[in-house]
C-alpha cells in the first residue's frame, strides 16, 4: 500500500515536469508577446519591463528560472495583473470555485445517483422513462445556455435570487451556479447509475441475496450499493480536478472570481505564468484525485488489489 | 490613446444571454406589454441609502496610477484620486488639488497652485512634492510605465524615458509645498485636459516606498479624491468608500460604489436583474432590443473615438495607389453600416477626427454626393488604379476576432464586391496577434480603432504622424510633418485648431485610412441614479451621483 502510493506520487514527478513544459513551451510560441501593447513603447522603458519578468533572458534560462520557483512552490509574478502574484489569484479563486464544485458534486451525486437507481429498478416504465429524459436534456443542453436562462428566470424576471457576484458565506449567490454546475453532472451520474444497477442487480450475488428472502431495501443498500459506485468513482476523480480548477464558463455567466476565468483571460493577455501556473494545478490536481479514486476502488471493490 | 480592444471574447457565452433572453422575454411576441424589468417608479426625495453598482467592461490590470493603461482602470482612478485639475459634472475641466494657475506669455511655463486644504486619505496635506515624485516615477524607465510618453509636452521628459537624462531633470519644480511649476516643450492648451489623466496623479510615497508593489492593495492604498479603496478581489469586484477626508466630500454624496468587471452581456442581466445600477457598455447588436425593453435607461451619447481601416503605405497594392485607396473609400456606404450593423447606435465617419467643440471636421465633399454618383467615380478612380473586372483586386483584410467585427467585414467585402467587383476576404486574428502583426506592418488592407485621451484633434492627428507607434501604415507626407509641428508651436488654440483641420483635409485628400464610424457611448442607467452626463471621454465619476428615493428595480 505504502509502496504504491510512493510509486504513484514518484511518477506523479516527471508526468507534472512535462505538463510544466509543454504549457510553457506551448504559451511562449504564441504570437504577441504579454507586454506588446497598441503603443510604442521607448526601448528603455520595454527594457526595464522585461528585466523585471525576465523576459529578456534566453528562453531556456527563463524555463530553468521557472521550474526552480515551482519546485518551491512559487508559482511566479501575474503578467496581466501587475500588482498580483500567480499564487494570490490561485488562493483567492481556489476556495470559490472548491465551494461550489464540492456543492455541485454533491447536489450531483445525490439527485443523479437517487435518481439513477430508482430508475434502474423501474425499468421501461414511466419513472425510469422521465427520469431519463431530464439526464438526455441535461446532458445535451450546455452550461452557457442554463446559466444564462437560470438568470433570466430567477434573478431577471422572479427577483428571486441573485443574478451572480461572489459574496463569501451568502447561500442565496450560490444556488444558480451550483444548479447550472450541477445539471450536467446530475444527469451524467444519473445515467451511468442506471447502467451499472441494472448490470447489478442482474448478477448471480444479488440473485443469491433475493433467494435468501433478505428485504429489497437490504440487498440494494448492503449488497448491490457497493459494486454500482464503483464506476462513479473512476468518474469522479477527474470531476473533482475538473471543478475544482474552475468552470470558464459558470465563472463568466455569473461573474464569479474563479481559476477559470483568471485562466481565460491569462490566455488572452498572454500571462504566461497565470495560465502555466493553473496548468499546472490541474494536472497536479488530477494526479491527486486518480490516486484517490484508486484506493476508493480498492475499498470498494475487494478484487481489486494495489499493485505498484 | 488606446486602441479599443480588451472586451473579453468569448463568444459561445456572450451570445447566448440575447438568445436567452429573445426566447424568454420576446415569447409574448413584438406587441408585448411593458416588460417587468422597468416597473421602477422614482420619487424626488434623495434616498436613505446612497450606495452605487456599477460594471467595468474588464478588471482593470493594476490600480497604480503610473502603471494602469487600461479604460477600466481609469474610470476607477476617477474616484480614488485627484490631479491638479479634475473632470467636472458635465465633463468640462474644473480645478482639483490645484485652486488656481498662471501661464507664462509663450505658454511654457505653468504655476499651479494648490489648495492647502487637499488631504491624502491617512491625513497628510497633499504637496507639490507629491506631483515632483509622481511625475519622475512615471517617466523613470525603472518604474516600466508604458504611458511614460504622454508626458512628452514637459521638459525632458522623453529624455528620460528613454534613458538619455536623469530623472530629477524632469520639468517639474515644488517651489514650496503648494506651488508647483511646469516647465513645456512647446505651448500645450491641453495641459489642463491632460492634468486630470490617471498618469499625472500626485502619489503617496511613503505609502509606496514602505509597501512596494503590494501598495495597491486595499490594506495599504493612501488615495486623495473622493473614495477610498476598502475592497479588491480580482474578478470579481472593487468598492470604495467615501473619503471624509477629501476636501469636497461636503458635495460628495454617494457613500460607496462597488464596480463589478463583467463581458457585455453579462453587465445586461446583472442590470435587468437590478443588481447593478449603471452599466459601462451593452452589446451593439442588443441595441434595438433593450430600447424596447428598457426605454431612457438606454444612455448611448456622441464618444471620443473611431473604427476605421488603415492602408499599407509602402508595399503594394495601395502604396503608390492614391486611387485605389480613394475608390475603396468611396465605395463603402456608411449609412448602411450604421444603420445595419450598428442599429443607428454608432455614426458614419468619412474622416478621422470625430466632432469636437471649436473644430470644424473637414469631410471630403464625396461625403455628401449620392450614393449613385459615389460608386460612379469610385468604379471611376478603381478602373484609373488599373483594376477591372477582368483583372479585379485580391487583398486580405485583416481585423480582430469580434462578433460585431465580423459582421462589419462581410458587410465591407459585399459592398466592395458589388460596387467594383473587388475581391476582398476577411481574416480574423486574436488581438494581440492582430497587433502583433500591424507593429511588424505585415498587413495591408486592416482594422484599426482608437479613443482619444483628451478632447483635442491632436489625439486623432498624430495617428499619421511619421513616427507615431500607431502609424502602422507608414504614411510618411512632409506636409503633413510640418503642419503638425506648425501646430505644435503654436500657443494660439484657434490657429492651431486650423493647422489641424489642414492637417485632416490632406488624410481626406491622400487617404492612408478608411474612417468607418464614430463610436458611441453605451451605458444602461436605472432611472434613479442621478447627477451623470453623457460626455464625449465618457468619464462618469461617481462623485456627481447621487440616489433618488425609489421602489422596484
Amino acid at each position: 500500500m505504502l509502496r504504491f502510493l510512493l510509486n504513484r506520487l514518484l511518477t506523479a514527478i516527471p508526468t507534472l515536469l512535462i505538463i510544466a513544459t509543454l504549457a510553457f513551451a506551448l504559451l511562449h510560441a504564441t504570437p504577441g508577446g504579454p507586454f506588446d501593447s497598441a503603443k510604442r513603447i521607448p526601448p528603455a522603458i520595454q527594457a526595464s519591463i522585461e528585466a523585471k519578468y525576465h523576459l529578456n533572458e534566453p528562453l531556456w534560462r527563463q524555463y530553468v528560472r521557472y521550474l526552480s520557483d515551482l519546485a518551491h512552490g512559487d508559482l511566479g509574478p501575474s503578467f496581466q495583473y501587475r500588482d498580483t502574484s500567480v499564487n494570490a489569484l490561485i488562493r483567492q479563486g481556489l476556495p470559490v470555485d472548491a465551494t461550489i464544485g464540492v456543492c455541485a458534486l454533491l447536489v450531483a451525486l445525490l439527485f443523479g445517483g437517487a435518481g439513477g437507481i430508482l430508475a434502474a429498478l423501474r425499468r421501461n416504465t414511466a419513472g425510469d422513462y422521465v427520469p431519463m429524459f431530464f439526464a438526455a436534456l441535461g446532458i445535451s443542453l450546455p452550461t452557457f445556455v442554463i446559466g444564462p436562462l437560470l438568470i433570466l428566470v430567477f434573478a431577471v424576471r422572479l427577483h428571486w435570487l441573485p443574478s451572480g457576484d461572489w459574496v463569501a458565506g451568502s447561500i442565496s449567490h450560490l444556488i444558480l451556479p451550483v444548479i447550472a454546475l450541477a445539471l450536467p453532472y446530475t444527469a451524467y451520474i444519473a445515467r451511468m447509475v442506471r447502467g451499472a444497477t441494472i448490470e447489478v442487480m442482474t448478477s448471480p450475488f444479488i440473485r443469491t441475496a433475493r433467494a435468501k428472502g433478505l428485504p429489497r431495501r437490504t440487498v440494494i443498500l448492503r449488497h448491490a450499493l457497493r459494486p454500482i459506485l464503483t464506476p462513479l468513482v473512476s468518474f469522479l476523480g477527474p470531476a473533482f480536478a475538473g471543478v475544482l480548477t474552475g468552470s470558464i464558463i459558470i465563472e463568466s455567466v455569473f461573474g464569479l472570481p474563479g481559476i477559470g476565468r483568471y485562466f481565460v483571460t491569462g490566455a488572452i493577455n498572454r500571462d504566461y505564468t497565470l495560465v502555466v501556473g493553473i496548468t499546472v494545478l490541474y494536472g497536479a490536481l488530477i494526479i491527486v484525485f486518480n490516486l484517490l479514486a484508486d484506493l476508493c476502488y480498492a475499498w470498494l471493490d475487494p478484487r481489486v488489489r494495489l499493485q505498484s | 490613446m488606446r486602441p479599443r480592444c480588451g472586451l473579453l471574447q468569448w463568444r459561445w457565452v456572450r451570445r447566448l444571454p440575447a438568445l436567452a433572453a429573445a426566447l424568454l422575454l420576446g415569447c409574448g411576441g413584438a406587441t408585448t406589454q411593458a416588460p417587468a424589468p422597468s416597473s421602477i417608479t422614482v420619487g424626488t426625495a434623495l434616498a436613505a441609502d446612497q450606495s452605487v453598482t456599477r460594471t467595468l467592461n474588464a478588471m482593470p490590470r493594476t490600480l497604480d496610477p503610473s502603471l494602469l493603461t487600461d479604460e477600466p482602470g481609469q474610470t476607477v482612478m476617477d474616484d480614488l484620486f485627484e490631479g491638479l485639475t479634475t473632470i467636472g459634472p458635465d465633463d468640462n475641466i474644473v480645478p482639483g488639488v490645484a485652486r488656481s494657475w498662471d501661464m507664462s506669455a509663450d505658454g511654457k511655463t505653468w504655476l499651479f497652485h494648490l489648495r492647502p486644504e487637499a488631504r491624502w486619505s491617512n491625513g497628510d496635506p497633499v504637496t507639490a512634492a507629491d506631483f515632483v515624485y509622481a511625475w519622475r516615477r512615471e517617466v523613470d524607465p525603472k518604474t516600466g510605465s508604458e504611458y511614460a510618453q504622454a508626458l512628452a509636452p514637459i521638459v525632458n521628459a522623453e529624455a528620460i524615458a528613454t534613458g538619455h537624462a536623469p530623472v530629477d531633470s524632469l520639468g517639474v519644480t515644488a517651489l514650496d509645498a503648494h506651488t508647483l511649476r511646469v516647465a513645456l516643450v512647446s505651448p500645450t492648451p491641453y495641459l489642463l485636459a491632460v492634468l486630470a489623466d490617471n498618469y499625472l496623479l500626485p502619489l503617496h510615497r511613503a505609502t509606496i516606498e514602505r509597501y512596494g508593489d503590494s501598495w495597491t492593495r486595499p490594506a495599504h492604498m493612501v488615495s486623495n479624491g473622493p473614495y477610498v479603496l476598502s475592497e479588491l478581489i480580482v474578478g470579481d469586484r472593487i468598492t470604495l468608500t467615501r473619503n471624509p477626508l477629501y476636501w469636497g466630500a461636503a458635495n460628495v454624496r454617494v457613500t460607496r460604489v462597488t464596480y463589478y468587471p463583467l463581458d457585455p452581456d453579462e453587465q445586461v442581466s446583472r442590470f435587468m436583474a437590478g443588481d447593478v445600477e449603471m452599466t459601462s457598455y451593452f452589446p451593439g447588436p442588443q441595441f434595438r432590443w433593450l430600447k424596447s425593453q428598457l426605454g431612457n435607461q438606454v444612455v448611448t451619447g456622441p464618444y471620443l473615438g473611431i473604427q476605421m481601416l488603415g492602408f499599407n503605405m509602402i508595399d503594394p497594392p495601395f502604396a503608390h495607389n492614391r486611387n485605389l485607396r480613394l475608390a475603396l473609400n468611396m465605395a463603402v456606404d456608411r449609412n448602411i453600416l450604421a444603420d445595419k450593423i450598428y442599429q443607428g447606435l454608432n455614426r458614419p465617419a468619412y474622416s478621422i477626427v470625430p466632432p469636437l467643440p471649436g473644430y470644424t471636421p473637414q469631410t471630403p465633399a464625396w461625403a455628401s454626393w449620392s450614393d449613385d454618383q459615389r460608386h460612379a467615380e469610385a468604379r471611376r478612380l478603381y478602373a484609373a488604379a488599373g483594376y477591372s473586372a477582368a483583372h479585379p483586386l485580391h487583398v486580405q483584410l485583416d481585423y480582430p476576432t469580434d462578433d460585431e467585427h465580423r459582421d462589419l467585414m462581410a458587410a465591407l467585402a459585399a459592398m466592395w464586391r458589388t460596387n467594383l467587383g473587388a475581391d476582398v476576404e476577411p481574416y480574423n486574428e486574436e488581438f494581440r496577434v492582430l497587433t502583433q502583426n500591424l507593429q511588424l506592418h505585415k498587413s495591408s488592407l486592416f482594422w484599426n480603432s482608437w479613443i482619444g485621451d483628451f478632447p483635442d484633434p491632436f489625439t486623432f492627428v498624430q495617428l499619421a504622424q511619421k513616427d507615431d507607434g500607431q502609424n502602422y501604415g507608414r504614411f510618411d507626407d512632409p506636409r503633413y510633418e510640418a503642419l503638425l509641428v506648425a501646430a505644435g508651436n503654436e500657443a494660439d488654440n484657434a490657429q492651431r485648431y486650423r493647422y489641424f483641420e489642414q492637417a485632416e483635409d490632406l488624410l481626406n485628400q491622400e487617404a492612408p485610412f478608411l474612417p468607418l464610424v464614430y463610436y458611441t457611448t453605451r451605458h444602461l442607467i436605472k432611472p434613479y441614479l442621478k447627477g451623470w452626463h453623457s460626455n464625449l471621454q465618457d468619464r462618469l465619476p461617481t462623485r456627481y451621483l447621487y440616489v433618488l428615493e425609489h421602489q422596484g428595480r
